[in-house]
């Protein structure tokens, strides 16, 4: 009897699950590692062509009737056949379905007439070759496991299976046989999970590396050369000793804040303009900044998760102690009211429309869930009925969001008032200050005057959030249009979520709960909460999350790599006060935070997306990193905060306004962040368009990043600079090229480059007749290389 | 050691740029279409290759332009207010305000029934350029650059020029080489835009070159530390792909070398003052961009102009708006035409929806929106030439025959293009997505010549 070629086919790997749904990628994608490039090539070029070609009509998952219950695009559908067998017997072309059918053998296929003899012969050799498949199974629920996550939420029980919405578990930490390798009780998941699959952590990074990989991943800024020295000898006499003195020493530092400030900046969506409202207009938020200088203290201050989190949502609704206090609390609900709106003009949904980005940016931002296709309907796959959407809608309904005076452009938004603030100083714009840029009369096209603003000149302004007078329940909006009203909700929170320990969270009628919707969010038990965090968190480390979709934690999202080490994560950071330093800390004394990110071949192999974390991840430095990095080593950055903004006293289209851009030697995070008009020195590595959550940046390659490091005005301004410190400090070429690689790279220039700069310096030197320009050269081709750009 | 890695490179026909070509693309594109930039054979047999969208951003009044609605019976009622005359052997209907378009009325492919989802512009906008109201998808040129590549190699597949929000000529999740490259956003003094950074006098471009070798090398050294990085060696790939964009990029931004006479008849730098809605963009300077660009291969050309959303002052803001674009559409026409261009490049022309009319003598002079009938054409690339196509009611309110949404009429231009516009699909967060949506889009075949 013959085996079914299914069962021959090896896994490379156990699979590993830990989840609820089966279609993890892990097993898949180290699977697929192992196929040869010529497979590869042969199945692409030659395989994969005619099987879309000639065959997916009747035999994919998109044919409208599947023809014989057999499915030729993926992998296991072609291993395990149909109704007449396996299509494919590795090795044995003369017993596979396929190429029988292709011969007309029996069965004819395809139907309308035999496929010539070289493509037949070209099957013929694949099966030979053992029927290499490089296809990875994607990620395809199929119709009864997305039913069962529909119905789930109709069930009584409360207990759907959506994983991320399951309590969160208090896994033992487990036993594994290399006792010596970890160092944080987070090693032992990772060790456990990679020796149950026979793999092993690779090497430790070498000191070098680690240090520059904790100053760019604290600090977003690159050490020094001395930094690295005093480092490298401390690592010699004790390695331990060594990591956390400077760990220690680096998240006590201000840039701390400004560089972890920034992410959480990314997810709060936070711009300094509204962004296009859909018909060119712009206008910009003056007063956002002071939500970016809370931030930034936040992280410094390591204000507990919660408490950040509470302040964000009800900051006007808390009780404080001083006058500075209530400022900064006030200044915090700037999280929900930096909305890019679209258009009011003949748009009857805009309250709407600013609520929905209310409850998106308190969904996906801090649940990782999206609420927001149940605005129109259900949510089709996560269990989000769209009561509930109402139910949070009428808690932002009750709430009145203060963006402010929109530039006096009433078509884009309604001016609107303002916290005032008590305790923050009065800052009047320069005396010769006068605004230029004016709203236009849309008929005759006349300037508008600026009408006077309700506060005296220089007055502290915070835009953000406060209960309206009236707090009232939300009637839903069927398909989520304004004008056709259906019942009331009663305003709550996303019942799927629990927790068991919020059933007592009650809403005050009197209030917009606001209050209650924090204290939801940071029960203990929260589901999805901590976890989220967690991963954010761990993301920022690893340059991929614990789930590798970290704005999406619903049945669409990616389950969890390591499910249990995400929830010991998070049990421990709700433990610990919900001390974000404190989970930062942890992690990176972690060996698994310290591992090199080269590995032995075998190891990429078997695990070429690095699910099992066999080795740290390779990753460029982000926009503000490279701008900030550029800085320090040209030696203009200037690591004093910037004051303000360059448009706090400017409410204006930025539409109308030219660029608003203007130079500065501060840290990226201090840049105008305008919708619609990043800015320039950054906009070229993807930053995104702060107008929706954004958990984790693309990381695209495109030549525009490339045009951006040969020709941009800030690239050659600091490579200039870079040359000049470099020059003065020695006379000698070698020692200034010697020099430049330590600045630049950390590192001595080998022999090679060391003759190659050289070389470089000499020719340009004598085309150019500049020695100037000839070292501003060799500098900026340090800053453009890939070693400069990237981290290890 | 590097024994693979070596090994590897030997082991693969096209060697070093076929890697990094791969990594610069999903697997996927690699696997269905070859990947990357490089020309791709369409699927079907193609009747264009390239596209020129001449965008008309706030809703342009089809009643006033291409969609004669005379008075009928003895009561006024909503229609045209401008003076309509026919034009060309064909006898096509164009209003008094494009004279210029006029004269190529025999070129021209009307579809009077177009519709779409939604008045709201920012949704219907968003609709028009990648098929969705409201989230981010990839744009109809990166759909098209995805599908097709892009014929020069030392420009990307799409760009846009005048463009408005990032969304609008994003590959969304498609791979960012089909993103589209902007060329100036709207508001901006538009006769100054340029793609940033593409050029600097700091360094002459031989030392350029010289300086890159120098990163290369050392890239490259990097790189063999850290073997099988396909990131790293994207970035080599698309480093060179800059580098050459400089050397061309830069000439065909410079418009300075056409004669006097194309400058004129493409109105360059001609309008200096906005009126009401019409924005001053330089939008004949845009147009000759676009053929420049067309003419050196890009594969899809955005040009914008805008608004047209004249709610008040209907008629000068139409007039003004028709008055500043006429003339330099007339003129990419004819040039287009004869350069030998028109006859494998799609113009398209049209915008996210139409206005309601006018009723004659009554003394109001303002519209709104209207999404349920309005016009496009299309021109070039094997579309009939002086053809009408579907119709709205006598009031123009809504289409009534010949009905073509959003969603066919992406369907249509992807098959004018070679692409199978139900089939062109790409695989992200758990299900596949295409230009068409999940209803899918219907060709209009009547439209073709």
């Amino acid at each position: 009897m013959r085996i079914p070629a299914a069962c021959r086919t090896v896994q490379v790997l156990p699979i590993v699950v830990g989840v609820v749904f089966g279609w993890v990628n892990a097993v898949s994608a180290a699977d697929k590692a192992t196929i040869s490039p010529e497979d590869r090539a042969f199945f692409e070029n030659r395989i994969r062509p005619v099987l879309v070609k000639h065959c997916f009509e009747c035999h994919s998952a998109d044919a409208e009737e599947v023809g014989g219950k057999l499915l030729l695009d993926t992998r296991d559908g072609l291993r395990s056949g149909g109704e007449s067998g396996p299509a494919v017997v590795v090795g044995k072309p003369d017993e596979s379905r396929i190429i029988q059918a292709m011969r007309y053998d029996g069965i004819e296929m395809p139907p309308e007439q035999p496929l010539p003899e070289a493509v037949i012969n070209d099957f013929v050799k694949w099966v030979q070759r053992g029927a290499p498949d490089p296809r990875v199974p994607v990620a395809r629920p199929d119709a009864k496991t997305v039913e069962a996550a529909k119905t789930a939420v109709n069930k009584q029980d409360g207990k759907p299976p959506l994983w991320s919405l399951q309590p969160r578990t208090e896994p033992a930490i487990p036993e594994v046989k290399n006792r010596d390798w970890p160092l944080d009780p987070l090693d032992r998941f990772v060790l456990a999970r990679l020796e149950s699959a026979n793999l092993a952590p690779t090497h430790d990074a070498d000191p070098r590396t680690l240090i520059r990989r904790l100053y760019v991943d604290l600090l977003g800024l690159p050490p020094t050369m001395e930094d690295v020295e005093k480092f490298v000898s401390e690592h010699e006499l004790d390695r331990v000793k060594a990591v956390q003195a400077v760990v220690d020493n680096l998240l006590a530092r201000p840039q701390f804040g400004e560089r972890w400030g920034r992410h959480w900046l990314d997810v709060a969506r936070y711009g300094e303009s509204n962004g296009n409202d859909g018909l060119g207009r712009n206008p910009t938020f003056p007063h956002a900044w002071r939500y970016r200088d809370y931030v930034i203290d936040a992280f410094n201050n390591d204000v507990p998760y919660d408490r950040f989190l509470a302040e964000q949502i009800a900051g006007d609704l808390l009780p404080s102690d001083s006058p500075a206090e209530r400022d900064r609390h006030l200044i915090a609900t700037g999280f929900l009211a930096m909305a890019s709106k679209p258009a009011k003009a003949m748009n009857t949904n805009f309250d709407m429309d600013v609520v929905a980005d209310q409850i998106e940016v308190v969904g996906t931002g801090i649940m990782g869930i999206s609420v927001a296709c149940a605005r129109c309907h259900d949510h089709k796959f996560d269990p989000i009925p769209t009561r509930d959407y109402y139910a949070l809608a009428g808690i932002f309904t009750s709430t009145e969001t203060m963006w402010g005076l929109a530039a006096n452009e009433k078509l884009t938004a309604s001016p609107t008032d303002l916290h005032v603030l008590k305790a923050a100083p009065e800052v009047l714009p320069p005396a010769d200050f006068v605004e230029t840029v004016l709203v236009l009369e849309s008929n005759t096209g006349v300037p508008k005057a600026i009408p006077k603003p309700k506060w005296p000149v220089g007055t502290p302004l915070a835009i953000g959030v406060r209960d309206k007078a009236k707090p009232a329940d939300c009637k839903i909006n069927v398909k989520g249009d304004a004008k056709k009203l259906g019942e009331v909700v009663p305003r709550g929170f996303v019942t799927a979520c629990g927790p068991e320990s919020s059933d007592a969270l009650k809403i005050d009628p009197k209030q917009s709960g606001r209050l209650q919707l924090a204290e939801w969010l940071t029960q203990p038990d929260h589901p999805l909460t901590a976890r989220v965090m967690v991963n954010r968190i761990w993301l920022h480390l690893f340059g991929q999350g614990i789930v590798r979709t970290p704005d999406d934690f619903g049945v669409y999202g990616e389950r969890p790599s390591h499910p249990e080490l995400l929830d010991y994560l998070a049990n421990r950071f709700v433990e610990d006060g919900w001390s974000i330093k404190h989970l930062i800390r942890s992690i990176v004394l972690s060996r698994t935070y310290q591992l090199s990110s080269d590995a032995p071949e075998e190891t990429l192999a078997a695990d070429g997306e690095n699910i099992f974390l066999t080795r740290h991840n390779r990753r460029r430095l982000d926009a503000e990193s490279l701008r900030d990095s550029m800085l320090a080593v040209s030696g203009r950055l200037n690591l004093e905060p910037a004051d303000g903004s360059i448009i706090r006293h400017r409410d204006i289209l930025v539409n109308l306004a030219g660029n608003l851009h203007q130079p500065s030697n501060h840290r990226s995070v201090y840049l105008c962040y305008l919708r619609s008009s990043l800015p320039p020195e950054l906009a070229a590595f993807d930053v995104p368009d702060f107008t929706t959550v954004t958990g984790q940046r693309d990381v695209s390659t495109i030549p525009g990043q490339a045009l951006h490091l040969f020709n941009n005005p800030f690239v050659i301004e600091q490579a200039e600079h870079f040359a000049q410190s470099i020059m003065k400090e020695s006379t000698n070429d070698r020692d200034r090229v010697r020099s430049a690689f330590r600045h630049a790279l950390n590192r001595e220039p080998g022999q090679n480059e060391l003759g190659q700069a050289i070389e470089l310096l000499r020719l340009t030197a004598s085309e150019l007749k500049s020695d100037n320009k000839a070292w501003s050269s060799l500098c900026q081709a340090l800053l453009a290389t890939n070693e400069f750009r990237y981290i290890d | 050691m590097n024994f693979s890695r070596r090994a590897m490179l030997q082991s693969t026909s096209c060697g070093f740029g076929a890697l990094a070509l791969n990594a610069l693309c999903s697997e996927q594109v690699a696997a269905s279409s070859g990947g990357g930039l490089e020309t791709r054979t369409p699927t079907l047999a193609a009747r264009a290759k390239r596209v020129i969208f001449l965008c008309m951003s706030g809703g342009p009044a089809h009643l006033d332009t291409f969609d004669y609605k005379p008075q009928t019976g003895q009561k006024k009622h909503p229609g045209s207010v401008f003076r309509f005359r026919q034009h060309g052997e064909s006898g096509l209907g164009i209003s008094e305000l494009l004279p210029e378009t006029a004269k190529h009325a025999d070129d021209l492919c009307v579809i009077n029934g177009m519709h779409a989802d939604t008045g709201i512009h920012a949704q219907s906008f968003l609709q028009l350029h990648t098929g969705d109201r409201l989230r981010k998808r990839p744009s109809l040129g990166s759909w098209i650059s995805y599908g097709l590549g892009t014929e020069n190699q030392n420009l990307p597949g799409f760009i846009s020029l005048n463009t408005s929000k990032s969304s609008i000529y994003s590959s969304a999740f498609l791979p960012s080489i089909y993103n589209g490259t902007p060329i100036g956003v709207n508001g901006e003094n538009m006769s100054l835009a340029t793609i940033n950074n593409v050029s600097s006098d700091h360094l002459p471009l031989s030392t350029k070159r010289r300086q890159l070798d120098f990163v290369q090398a050392m890239n490259r050294n990097h790189l063999m530390q850290r073997p099988a990085d396909k990131k790293l060696e994207s970035v080599i790939e698309s480093m060179e792909l800059g580098f050459r964009m400089q050397s061309v990029a830069p000439d065909l931004l410079d418009i300075s070398t056409e004669t006097k006479a194309t400058l004129d008849d493409y109105r360059v730098g001609q309008q200096k003052k906005s009126t009401g809605t019409c924005k001053v963009s330089d939008f004949g300077r845009q147009c000759l961009l676009a053929r420049r660009f067309a003419e050196a291969g890009v594969r899809f050309i955005e040009v914008s102009h805008g608004s047209w959303d004249q709610h008040k002052n209907h008629r000068r803001d139409l007039k003004a708006n028709c008055e500043v674009t006429d003339a330099p559409v007339a003129a990419l026409l004819g040039d287009l035409k004869q350069r030998g261009l028109l006859d494998d490049t799609l113009v398209i022309w049209g915008g996210e929806f139409g206005r309601p009319g006018l009723t004659p003598e009554d003394g109001k002079d303002e519209t709104g929106h209207n999404s349920n009938g309005f016009t496009f054409w299309l021109a070039g690339g094997g579309v009939k030439r002086g053809h009408v196509h579907g119709k709205t009611d006598p009031t123009g309110a809504r289409a009534v025959e010949g009905k073509v949404h959003f969603r066919d009429l992406h369907a249509t231009i992807l098959h004018l293009m070679g692409l199978p516009p139900n089939d062109l699909k790409y695989w992200h967060a758990g299900r596949e997505h295409r230009l068409t949506g999940p209803e899918g889009g219907k060709v209009v075949h009547e439209l073709f010549a």
